[in-house]
């Protein structure tokens, strides 16, 4: 049995985790999730970009608790943040804990999921309050 | 390059509309409330089938090879006909290609349908880019907005309730309209129960059922050869369509493309947003008609709440929003939506709203963004 990340192309199983995006080397833009197939800003292919780290630390803009969703994971009510990342790119993703709230600092971790169909763990990004 | 202004050089003009009321799925076919709608639209603009010379069919979810099936049962007059999908926006972008067709010169008298039928999911294209993220599904639509009412209330110090009166309001006009899936009052207590996702509770976000709508384009020619009756005859003076840009990260991605969609429109017009008496905007979720409002210069940014809470975009102020329901209460039947939209506008620049008159209203823009994402633009003026 092993431990294997739910997304593995988007992350490092580092401590804390690393989120994996790309960077653009005509422009310099940096983006996440790393695109396979081109830039959105200037238009060069993804043979141009280079894979490039992201600290998964970063602040709330937004909140939303969700109370009903179409599938039975995550389990009702889970909560969803925007979260400014330090490196630059925003993201939405599942904030656990409390107290979260818009201006809050979070810090990524790596939360058990559904095992696979092998039985293996399966860890997924997740943030959480650290300030 | 400068497009030349196609609308001004050779006018256009909505002289028919039709719908078949929206609802919860049923047993119903696609077919039948097409037919429904399209029928309706002939004898409002007094014309036959065999007058039309061209169809375009906006929707999402029906699947290939809509249009004939349901259209041959007019008359299999052997017409060009055009499926047109552009997510929410498919009606929408049925009426700008029948605008387009009428106003390049092809055609004297063409309809824009739209037409859908809920199935199990959007089957919306993006999921299968092959570009995954940290989401995994968790955000939906009324999630995304959920989030987007979040920043809105935070950075305005707007409250829930406040953005909860814009489905008041909405739910009230519905129950005014006979075509509308909600029909009913609702109170500001009633609205914000049953919590679905942030602040956004079931009556603040948009049922999706079926429907149909359909609109008459026609030309000046058109409308001499066929004697059809100037007097209804509503003229579409801007027709906008734009897709997202790169805005900068954080940036309200529905609000800046709706700024630069309806920016064109009022450009391609000659008019501002001071010029709107009827606004049917894309309200799938409440807190899209403060952003909205904002975003096509109605009002200063975070100024929209107090504004509906004034009264000043109900029917009878300054600019009346979503006079037909809305999303909210009309309802999001996907395919119909845009068209429904350039109905009311019509219906409301002639005149024949009923209880639901905003007086005078002598200029209405439609608006409707989409996944991908995408915005479509129309204002009509009365001429």
């Amino acid at each position: 049995m092993t431990t294997e990340p739910r997304h593995p192309h988007l992350l490092k199983m580092t401590d804390p985790p690393t989120m994996v995006g790309h960077r653009c080397i005509t422009c310099e833009r940096v983006a996440f999730p790393p695109d396979p197939y081109g830039c959105e800003n200037c238009g060069s292919p993804a043979s141009t970009f280079e894979q490039w780290d992201l600290e998964a630390r970063g602040s709330v803009q937004a909140v939303a608790t969700v109370h009903r969703h179409h599938r039975s994971t995550p389990v009702t009510p889970f909560t969803v943040g925007v979260i400014g990342l330090v490196g630059g790119p925003v993201v939405k993703a599942i904030v656990e804990g409390v107290g979260v709230a818009v201006g809050s600092t979070v810090e990524g971790f790596l939360a058990h999921d559904e095992p696979d169909n092998e039985g293996n763990v399966v860890v997924d990004l997740r943030f959480r309050v650290v300030e | 390059m400068n497009a030349p202004n196609l609308l001004s050089a050779r006018p256009v003009f909505v002289v028919g509309i039709g719908l078949h009321q929206y609802q919860r799925r049923s047993d119903a076919t696609y077919v039948s409330l097409g037919l429904t709608a399209v029928r309706a639209a002939l004898v409002d603009a007094g014309i036959e089938w065999a007058d039309v010379e061209a169809a375009y069919t906006g929707t999402a979810l029906l699947g290939m090879g809509a249009s004939r099936i349901m259209l041959s049962r007019l008359g299999a007059t052997g017409i060009p006909m055009t499926q047109v999908e552009n997510a929410s926006a498919s009606g929408s972008s049925s009426v700008a290609q029948a605008c387009l067709e009428v106003a390049s010169g092809r055609s004297d008298v063409v309809v824009a349908l739209g037409v859908d039928k809920p199935r199990g999911g959007l089957g919306a294209a993006p999921g299968n880019a092959g570009i995954n993220n940290l989401e995994g599904g968790s955000v939906v639509p009324f999630t995304h907005f959920a989030l987007l009412a979040s920043e809105y209330m935070n950075l305005h110090e707007v409250s829930d309730k406040q953005v909860a009166k814009v489905a008041v309001k909405n739910h009230r006009n519905g129950s005014h309209n006979p075509f509308a899936q909600r029909q009913k009052i609702r109170t500001l207590d009633e609205i914000l129960t049953e919590p679905i996702s942030g602040s956004l509770t079931r009556l603040q976000c948009c049922p999706v059922g079926e429907g149909a709508a359909a609109v008459i384009i026609a030309s000046e020619d058109g409308i001499n050869r066929l004697q059809i009756d100037r007097s209804r005859a509503m003229q579409v003076v801007a027709s906008a369509t734009k897709t997202e840009g790169l805005y900068g990260d954080g940036v309200g991605i529905d609000a800046a493309l709706t700024a630069e969609t309806g920016g064109a429109a009022f450009e391609e017009a000659g008019l501002g947003p001071a010029d709107l008496d009827v606004l049917e905007v894309h309200d799938a979720f409440a807190i899209e008609e403060l952003l909205y409002a904002e975003a096509l210069g109605l009002c200063q940014p975070g100024e929209a709440a107090s504004r509906i809470e004034s009264g000043d975009f109900d029917i009878g102020g300054s600019c009346a929003f979503s006079p037909s329901g809305g999303l909210l209460a009309m309802g999001h039947p996907i395919g119909p939506t845009g068209v429904g939209q350039i109905a009311e506008v019509v219906r409301q620049l002639r005149g024949e709203a009923g209880v639901r008159q905003q007086s005078d209203a002598r200029v209405g823009m439609a608006h409707m963004v989409g996944i991908g994402a995408v915005c479509v633009v129309h204002i009509l003026r009365k001429p």
